[in-house]
């Protein structure tokens, strides 16, 4: 019989957090997670300056 | 108002030859946490050195205060010394100069506590380490930092179950 994990892993913590994401953020290289955040800033800047009128 | 250009901010530091360590919202994201964060906050060394190599840098990326950006009010070396921070709109989007965070810890202090870590094309800059961070979300326990404890707290679990 093949060993059980003694802490398998789950996709939320107690307290709601996203575990999914942060494993997958820490499969990025730091370069990597500056590209990330800077291509969601302008992302949203963008999408900010679109409804700037509204 | 400029767009944030983290690349070009930490770019223009590094060439500068500025003392510096990234902290806040970037230094959680370039340790893994998934946050967004639209400024740089960076804390300085406040030798007279570092601090004229900084008025060179921010004179460079057009930096004025955040506050009255219309009045153009440039940091001076009297402000950049002090402990105090300094929140900065420059050519290449949000600055905060920090001179101290949390209970009067200057750059000496953070430096123990700091990474060093390649962002692309050879550049190395200085990330305070996450623990350290989250150290000083506890202690300042204001609203802001208690919303995002949680996200930082299971970033660092899951750091170190990876063996980290």
């Amino acid at each position: 019989m093949a060993d059980q994990d003694p802490q398998p892993q789950t996709d939320y913590s107690e307290d709601g957090v996203d575990l999914t994401l942060i494993r997958w953020m820490l499969s990025l290289t730091p370069a990597e997670r500056l590209d990330c955040l800077q291509r969601h800033v302008n992302a949203i800047l963008a999408i900010r300056e679109l409804n700037a009128g509204e | 108002m400029p767009v944030s250009d983290f690349r070009a901010l930490l770019r223009a530091l590094t060439e500068g030859e500025v003392e510096f360590a990234i902290v806040g919202g970037l230094a959680a994201a370039l340790n893994g946490a998934p946050m967004n964060t639209f400024d740089l906050d960076i804390v300085v060394s406040r030798s007279e050195d570092n601090v004229a190599k900084l008025l060179r840098v921010l004179d460079g990326i057009d930096a004025v205060y955040r506050m009255q950006p219309s009045r153009r009010l440039k940091p001076k070396p009297s402000h950049l010394s002090s402990p105090g921070h300094h929140n900065l709109i420059t050519n290449c989007g949000p600055l905060d100069v920090l001179g101290t965070v949390g209970r009067g810890l200057g750059y000496e202090e953070l430096l123990p506590h700091a990474i060093e870590m390649e962002i692309g094309n050879g550049q190395r800059v200085r990330v305070l380490d996450l623990a350290t961070i989250i150290a000083l979300k506890e202690e300042l326990a204001g609203e802001k930092d208690l919303a995002v404890l949680p996200i930082l707290r299971r970033t660092l679990e899951q750091i170190k179950r990876a063996g980290g």
